[in-house]
């Protein structure tokens, strides 16, 4: 394992307290956040700090069984089992991070609830085996409680075979610092884009239905390193991959104006 | 500053919509205010001046708008200054820069700059800047950019229950959009909804009666001048009028009602108290709309919709063990390969297919079409236009889309009374004709959402004709109607629900623009699928999920009920889903 330096993430609350308590006690984690609010990226710092491997996977609606756990493979008229990453992470004692988890089939999910219990198994039928989880194996899910009641598809028999931690936008002090580190820019341009964040986020719901997250501040903080002007890089990372409705790019252009210009 | 100066007048000042809203932290409308006027807000738009550099047109905005996120504009404060222009003028002077400073973490540069910190340090609440306001000392006059306060024309919600449908009722006091004078009701009572003018005890004179003791500030429903606290729909207060309209109910029935025929199909209904059903207690009523003379309903571009809806139609195309396909299907070729080496004939499907299937999806949606939903909303336009807009477009868009879809409305009054208008059926096709019943609906009576939904989940057994099959029910989740209310009306329609779904039909329910609280939708949409949207248009943004995730747990139930139907008893299943 090449250690690195640790990926940059700074702590709001008792998230990494939280964490590292699961890990030890061999816990799973369920982890609840906006999108862009750090998820992927607390993780990634965790992962560092407890000296483990991360194996990623983003789910998808068609993510079956098969392509967590593996599948046999045909090679020259044989067959060969493929360790799928979740096989892999309970092997090698990583620590497993399924983004996004509930956009995966609830069947699939199933999969799940012997190895995020006290039993740490992953049974795989298909070899006939059940597998120990090795020492250091972590179970990290996420998943953005957006959409109102879409999230329900969580099952509570997952849920509450896990430890949630709840994520949020940084405070803006926080955030400033995140953007300034992260983009290189000065303190007083990434005020002003967290500002612009913190006035977007109290449109959620009534006009928007994403908000600025953290992650397209920092988008926007790198485009104006390379040159473009602050306007122009909020216009494209920030109001763009928010909406598509013309009504509503003008009044972000004229919001990204009143945050942003320098000259008021 | 970027922008050109001299477009539409009108027009230009909407692109203050946005930050305007975040700065008051709720919806809220841009529009210029009358030349000569000072800036102002009646709580649902802010009046900006157009004659005014771009920086001093966004400066007037935000004072408004923190204003309005402040509390400035509390109905106590709007009376106490009501009538007293120079109180205002000297209230406005302390409590904007109190409302500013409160703010500041929002507020652009440009109006930072506006606040007066001394002045802001002294008041810590309206009320304070008001005492500071009706005091002695002499205070500087508010700059010209702060506008003004318009005590009487700070709109609670307007409350214009459509009342065609009732023969007589209480003249309207004029201007009943407007906060009124303080008459004595309290906070609580001058949120009471419209039921006592509206059908029920209507002319009567315990109507007449109710009126003046519930006191004449009513159809302030959900109106939002200054705090959001105070003037909120509260349910306790909703509540306690909610009982009043079913006391008179039997004393004042209109005659019209028994006209209606009493024929229909009966429902049964849960009685959530004694956990268990009342057999045959509704009557559904299907009902043509009166089409009088009102011209087709323009419904909106479905454009936005196809996409969402496309996809969804589309969903299962990944098929196993086809003899073509543009996947390997692993486990069907090791198993050909086993096979042929164990000697016997493989078998040669071993593909996995993504052909895009023959659409299979027939939608019904239910409007609600009760008095609740001629409330307006935030934006302005009645809950019913937006989510009328809403049903065009979903059922043009579905239309166009080649699955079938139905449109009815529902209302109720009583359970023998349950009214549900056929706007478009499965067989209908989408003409004028739909469009100018959907533009004939008129929101009236209440909303006795079980029945109407069990309706719809029969209509859909009967008519449908396709395995996947969705109810879309868009209402305001405001479940009330004789004897039907509070956590029974919720249960019921929660009932309704678990009943269609369990029968394999996917079940949605949207509020469009409504102010009924999130809580309050869980507990009468329970598990179903669901979402709040403000505006018809936000509508493309979440149908798609929504629909996926209703039919996907919808086929789930189909696959389990088709299990158990086999074993059990019907009962027994009735019994143990709760």
């Amino acid at each position: 394992m090449t250690r690195g330096t640790r990926p940059y993430y700074v702590p709001v609350g008792t998230e990494e307290l939280v964490f590292k308590a699961a890990f030890r006690q061999g816990l799973s984690v369920l982890l609840k956040g906006p999108t862009g609010c750090g998820k992927t990226r607390f993780v990634e710092a965790m992962a560092y700090e407890l000296g483990r491997p991360l194996i990623t996977v983003a789910c998808h609606d068609d993510l079956t069984t098969a392509d967590l756990v593996g599948r046999f493979l045909l090679k020259a008229s044989e067959t060969v089992w493929v360790d799928g990453p979740l096989t892999r992470a309970v092997r090698e004692g990583a620590i497993c991070y399924l983004d996004e988890v509930v956009e995966a089939r609830q069947d699939t999910t199933v999969v799940l609830h012997p190895l995020a219990d006290h039993r740490r198994q992953l049974p795989i039928d298909r070899l006939g085996v059940t597998l120990d989880a090795a020492p250091g194996f972590c179970l990290v899910v996420s998943y953005n409680p957006g959409y109102q009641s879409v999230l329900k598809d969580m099952k509570d028999s997952t849920r509450q075979r896990m430890v949630a931690i709840e994520l949020d936008f940084p405070p803006p002090e926080v955030e400033e610092k995140i953007v300034v580190h992260e983009a290189g820019i000065d303190h007083d341009t990434a005020a002003r884009l967290v500002r612009l964040a913190q006035a977007v986020r109290r449109l959620e719901t009534a006009a928007l239905r994403e908000v600025a997250s953290t992650r397209v501040l920092v988008a926007a903080a790198r485009l104006t390193v390379d040159g473009l002007s602050l306007r122009d890089a909020a216009r494209a990372a920030v109001a763009g991959p928010l909406t598509d409705d013309p009504m509503v790019t003008a009044g972000l252009f004229e919001m990204i104006d009143a945050y942003l210009d320098e000259s008021k | 500053m970027i922008g050109s100066r001299h477009p539409a007048r009108s027009d230009e000042l909407g692109r203050f919509k946005l930050i305007a809203s975040a700065i008051a932290g709720r919806l809220v409308e841009v529009a210029p205010v009358e030349p000569g006027e000072r800036p102002w807000t009646d709580g649902v738009t802010v009046f900006a001046t157009v004659d005014a550099s771009p920086r001093d047109q966004l400066r007037c905005v935000a004072v408004q708008a923190a204003l309005l996120a402040a509390g400035s504009l509390d109905p106590e404060i709007l009376r106490a200054v009501a009538r007293r222009p120079a109180l205002v003028r000297r209230y406005l002077a302390v409590e904007g820069h109190r409302a500013l400073a409160g703010q500041e973490a929002l507020l652009p540069t440009a109006v930072r700059s506006l606040i007066d910190r001394a002045v802001a340090a002294r008041t810590e609440s309206p009320a304070a800047s008001l005492a500071i306001a009706m005091g002695r000392e002499a205070l500087a006059d508010p700059p010209e950019i702060f506008g003004t306060i318009h005590p009487r024309h700070v709109r609670a919600r307007v409350e214009p229950v459509e009342e065609r449908a009732v023969r007589q009722h209480v003249p309207r006091r004029q201007g009943t959009d407007l906060l009124c004078e303080p008459d004595g009701g309290e906070d609580d009572d001058s949120v009471v909804p419209d039921f006592v003018s509206s059908s029920i005890g209507g002319g009567g004179l315990i109507g007449r009666l109710l009126k003046t003791v519930l006191g004449d500030a009513r159809s302030t429903l959900g109106g939002q001048p200054g705090a959001d606290a105070p003037t909120r729909w509260s349910p306790r207060a909703a509540r306690v009028a909610r009982t009043v309209a079913l006391t008179t109910a039997n004393a004042s029935r209109p005659d019209h009602i028994a006209v209606v025929e009493q024929r229909g199909t009966t429902y049964p209904e849960w009685d959530a108290y004694r956990r268990r059903y009342r057999h045959d207690w509704c009557t559904v009523v299907e009902v043509e709309p009166k089409l009088e003379d009102v011209g087709p309903f323009v419904a909106p571009a479905p454009h936005a919709l196809r996409r969402p809806l496309a996809r969804l139609g589309m969903e299962l195309e990944r098929r196993r063990r086809q003899l073509q396909g543009d996947d390997i299907d692993i486990d069907a070729a090791v198993e050909a390969r086993v096979e042929s080496l164990a000697g016997s004939p493989p078998d040669e499907a071993t593909y996995i297919e993504s052909q895009r299937r023959r659409r299979d999806l027939a939608v019904l949606l239910l409007l609600d079409i009760s008095g609740s939903s001629g409330k307006p909303s935030a934006t302005g336009a009645t809950v019913h236009a937006h989510q009328r807009a809403a049903a065009a477009a979903l059922t043009a868009a579905l239309h166009d889309l080649g699955d079938r879809v139905a449109l009815y409305g529902f209302r109720s009054q009583g359970r023998s009374a349950v009214h549900v208008v056929p706007v478009k059926r499965f067989r209908d096709s989408l003409d004028s004709h739909v469009m100018r019943r959907l533009g004939a609906l008129v929101p009236g009576t209440y909303t006795r959402l079980g029945a109407a939904i069990r309706h719809g989940g029969l209509v859909l057994d009967r008519d449908a004709g396709t395995s996947r099959r969705l109810l879309v029910v868009l209402s305001d989740g405001f479940a009330y109607d004789h004897g039907y209310e509070g956590p029974y009306a919720e249960a019921d329609a929660r009932r309704a629900l678990a009943e269609v779904r369990r029968r394999g039909t996917g079940c949605v329910c949207l509020s469009i623009a409504a102010d009924t609280d999130v809580q309050t939708l869980r507990r009468v949409f329970g598990t179903a699928a669901h979402a709040t949207i403000p505006r018809a248009e936000q509508l493309a943004g979440v149908v798609g999920p929504l629909f996926r995730s209703a039919l996907r747990s919808a086929q789930l139930q189909r696959r389990a009920w088709q299990r158990k139907a086999r074993t059990h008893e019907r009962l027994e299943i009735e019994r143990k889903t709760g």
